[in-house]
């Protein structure tokens, strides 16, 4: 009986459960429909399987057979991402790490910590921080999110504006290359390994070049006090020149957040609402840390600047629960947004910081001749912009208005020597806005080195770079509700 | 330097183009490589000529590519604190610059005088104040690279964060000059301290432990300095007059918070250490002193010399100095060495007869292999490149980092034979 529901199946399939596992391979079309997208929600197709290795033998064995079958597969984390990258656009054999899952060791002496890739990015400081010790990217997502995506994508966050993005932090990889060898890369963690830097170049590339399988992060002791500002402007430019002459005093924030009042409209509707004044236009929080001893200083100078600017109200927190309030606030703003509109889409440009004022009325510009509210929410400090365009799905024509508006946001940032993504990656959503900031030439060098690796371009197909001739396949309107989450 | 003086380097040291050519325009970098491209000329690049030593298994090129004159900064951008430079700039110059900004490029390789951003950028040169600000890797936002075959094709951006397509910046990063010429470097800035202090703690000789102890409680407690690098006795005495062992503590951050460190410093001073702590211009003067002691290819030497670099786990550094003085007492060589407890990165001078270099060499190599580390071989005269390898053996995915060579390379045009395994 066994045997003959078996011979039904697609030949693949028998021979991907007989490498993971009867438990750990799902086909049937009603369990793959939770695979069809990930935090970018607008595109949906459905793999053909999705397998759940559980070490780097498994992994290597399942893309070995892929590449010998011509298979197209993808390696997916906890399916976070905001740009599609883990989307199966091509039936794809998705490879999902989310059984990977162990913290292998800390060595607090070297300051590192070797990872499994499915292990989630908060999940590592929550283990470390009795000692002292934490790991620095924090993207929004980061209570769900895998390392393993994180490198995939080079996943920034709040802080990273004085502690740098994912890229900064890794000291080695173990990867399973499009053909099913693995490597090593860095190591045990010695920095500046000779030869061309593969892990940089690996970081970031959005799973085309290979799967990540085991990663060494650098861990870093806690800052010593940590002090945390709230300001209340009643002009948008006002609050945006405060960025600017905050840096320009020679203060490294460690983190300088700025949100508009659509944005805080969303926020005091959403879950973790801190009672901003509703009349308010921008606020910024910002966070210092260090020394404590330094720490007020660089407190007064930043209420200094603010004062300058003609800040209505600033406060700095009293305690930790404060704290934690105020970044709850912040953290969850994307999601937030589905308090006040039925659909958004967050998009993600980055802008030299000194052309804030500008790039925000070009904005607004766009909002007003789309009709449509667009919320900003953004890490002011690096300049890394993440516009919320609010839509309702259901309105015909305006999942496409809201899609054309979020390019155009993208330009606007390329125009001013920008670029279209600062963390979320470009995906499928973002890959035609990519010719916005590379000439034809400069892809082409790119996909040069995607083909050392990936030659056959079986591994995350149609990902990352423009097609040679603009593919309206990836603007296809959907009418699926729109709930990407932070 | 008159060419004379270039003529005897490049004969000690190889990687010696048989024409020498100074572009001073970009359109001048491509229309070179474009002939060598299409006349199957082989092209050494270099800009102040300090890293002459540092790989290379070809004594001859066809064509010495310059980048000295090619010099100067591009645009600043106070406010964004990024700035774009010419390759040519020295580091010195380029600090100079920034300085009246209140502003630094958060590198602090040797010699900054002589060494240019260009070839610091490419040899992936660093300081002991890595531990704080990171390396080349963590500054630099974009390039424009002048292709092999002349295309000019441009990585990254001029914006601080940035996951637009591939990290291509990261591969030209040390590649040694063999993936074609870097034209305008971006990076990003970083204030200048507002105040600085560096403690130099040492013991006696075999009580050396003591300072290994004491980095591990500072990495521990919740202070924050910018270097924690190790000195050898003999080292130590170039520089500070004392033989013996020597950790510097660097702090900057605003005047209170490095008092509060300093505090803590002569709180948890070892037993029998002596700790003397320089501020601001004295400490700045130090590390000039510093940044000049390991030769460069333009340092006069009365013995033969090797100058090493070693990778390996932070703490392990503390390791690799000691077995380099054993080394040093068995093989009769001496050997000045540094090394950073917090970066993992030492660097060693050793001179002496040829083979008992040698001998270190491949000491050393084996105690960093043992550990999961490297040793690369920065500075060596070219006759004895050929008996004992510059960079190791080759990685497991050495096919990859071919592959790339191929791909953006394919006639071997820039600094061919220059990097790891021949490429």
């Amino acid at each position: 009986m066994k045997r003959k529901k078996q011979n039904k199946v697609d030949p693949h399939i028998r021979s991907l459960t007989k490498i993971v596992g009867e438990s750990e391979i799902l086909y049937k079309p009603e369990d793959l429909i939770s695979y069809d997208c990930d935090g970018f929600t607008v595109h949906k197709a459905l793999p053909k399987a999705v397998v759940f290795p559980k070490n780097t033998e498994e992994v290597a064995a399942l893309v070995q057979y892929c590449h010998m079958n011509h298979l197209p597969f993808l390696a997916r984390g906890a399916g976070t991402g905001l740009s599609g990258g883990a989307i199966p656009l091509n039936e794809e054999i998705i490879i999902s790490l989310v059984k990977m899952k162990q913290l292998l060791c800390v060595d607090y002496e070297n300051r590192q910590a070797v990872v499994q890739p499915g292990y989630v990015n908060l999940k590592l400081t929550n283990s470390i921080s009795d000692k002292g010790y934490y790991y620095a990217p924090d993207p929004s997502s980061q209570y769900v999110c895998t390392i393993g995506g994180n490198v995939a994508e080079n996943a920034g966050g709040a802080h990273c504006l004085k502690y740098g993005v994912t890229t900064n932090h890794i000291l080695g990889l173990e990867v399973v290359l499009p053909h099913g060898e693995v490597i090593e890369i860095g190591g045990e963690g010695a920095p500046d390994s000779p030869g061309y830097d593969l892990m940089g170049l690996l970081t970031g590339s959005e799973g085309t070049l290979g799967i990540v399988t085991k990663i060494t992060v650098r861990i870093l002791k806690s800052p010593q006090g940590k002090k945390t500002v709230l300001a209340y402007f009643d002009d948008v430019e006002e609050g945006s020149r405060a960025v600017s002459d905050i840096i320009a005093a020679g203060i490294v924030p460690a983190a300088l957040e700025m949100m508009d009042k659509t944005a805080i409209e969303g926020v005091e509707a959403g879950t973790f609402p801190v009672g901003h004044p509703p009349d308010i236009e921008a606020f910024l929080l910002i966070e210092v840390d260090g020394i404590m001893a330094g720490l007020e200083e660089q407190i007064e100078q930043i209420l200094e600047v603010c004062e300058s600017w003609n800040v209505r109200e600033v406060k700095v927190a009293k305690s930790e629960e404060e704290r934690s309030r105020w970044w709850a606030n912040r953290k969850t703003g994307f999601g937030a947004m589905g308090a006040i509109s039925p659909d958004y889409l967050v998009q993600d440009g980055v802008i030299p910081r000194s052309r804030l004022p500008e790039v925000l009325k070009e904005i607004e510009k766009i909002s007003r001749e789309s009709g449509l509210r667009i919320a900003n929410i953004f890490h002011a400090g690096d300049g890394n912009l993440h516009p919320l365009i609010l839509f309702d799905s259901r309105v015909p024509g305006e999942t496409e208005k809201a899609l054309q508006a979020g390019t155009a946001c993208l330009k606007a940032c390329a125009d001013v020597g920008g670029s279209i993504t600062g963390e979320h990656g470009v995906g499928i959503e973002k890959k035609e806005e990519m010719r916005f900031i590379f000439t034809e030439e400069e892809i082409e060098a790119q996909l040069d080195i995607r083909d050392v690796f990936n030659p056959y371009d079986l591994l995350n197909q149609g990902k990352l770079f423009p097609k040679p001739s603009r593919c309206m396949d990836v603007k296809k309107i959907v009418k699926d509700t729109v709930a990407v989450q932070s | 330097m008159d060419t004379q003086e270039h003529v005897e380097l490049h004969d000690l040291y190889g990687n010696r183009g048989s024409e020498w050519h100074e572009p001073v325009s970009e359109e001048e970098i491509c229309e070179r490589l474009k002939r060598a491209h299409e006349e199957g000329r082989k092209v050494a690049i270099e800009s102040g000529g300090t890293k002459r030593g540092y790989g290379g298994a070809r004594g001859e090129y066809d064509w010495t590519l310059s980048l000295k004159k090619y010099k100067g900064i591009v645009e600043h951008n106070a406010g964004d604190m990024t700035i774009t430079v010419k390759p040519g700039t020295t580091i010195a110059e380029l600090q100079r610059f920034l300085q009246e900004y209140g502003q630094q490029v958060s590198l602090d390789p040797h010699w900054p005088e002589q060494a240019t951003i260009g070839g610091v950028i490419s040899a992936n040169e660093s300081g002991p104040k890595r531990l704080a600000y990171g390396s080349a890797r963590d500054l630099v936002i974009g390039l424009r690279i002048v292709y092999p075959d002349g295309r000019i094709i441009r990585t990254g951006g001029k914006v601080v964060k940035n996951v637009a397509g591939y990290d291509m910046n990261k591969l030209f990063i040390g590649a040694m000059g063999t993936l074609g010429v870097i034209s305008e470097i971006t990076m990003k800035l970083r204030p200048a301290p507002k105040y600085e202090s560096l403690a130099l703690v040492s013991v006696p000789e075999g009580e050396e432990e003591k300072l290994r102890l004491l980095a591990v409680e500072i990495q521990d407690a919740m202070i924050e300095p910018v270097t924690l690098e190790i000195l050898t006795p003999a080292l130590a005495e170039k520089l500070t007059g004392t033989r013996a062992f020597t950790l510097l503590v660097g702090y900057e951050d605003v005047e209170c918070s490095v008092k509060e460190q300093e505090g803590w410093m002569i709180h948890h001073k070892p037993e029998n250490a002596v700790l003397e702590i320089l501020h601001e211009e004295e400490a700045r003067k130090f590390w000039e002193r510093f940044a000049v002691t390991v030769p460069n290819t333009h340092t006069k030497e009365k013995d033969l010399c090797a100058v090493l670099k070693a990778g390996t786990k932070n703490m392990d550094v503390f390791t690799m100095m000691t077995t380099a003085l054993d080394l040093g007492i068995s093989h009769l060589v001496d050997i000045e060495a540094h090394g950073g407890l917090g970066h993992g990165i030492s660097e060693y001078v050793v001179r002496g007869q040829q083979d008992n270099i040698i001998a270190v060499i491949e000491g050393l190599r084996a105690a960093a292999e043992q550990k999961g580390g490297y040793i690369v071989i920065k500075q060596l005269p070219f006759h004895l490149r050929k008996k004992v390898d510059v960079w190791g053996r080759n990685p497991g995915h050495f096919s990859l980092m071919e592959g790339i060579k191929k791909a953006v390379d394919p006639y071997g045009v820039c600094n061919l034979q220059r990097y790891i395994g021949g490429i």
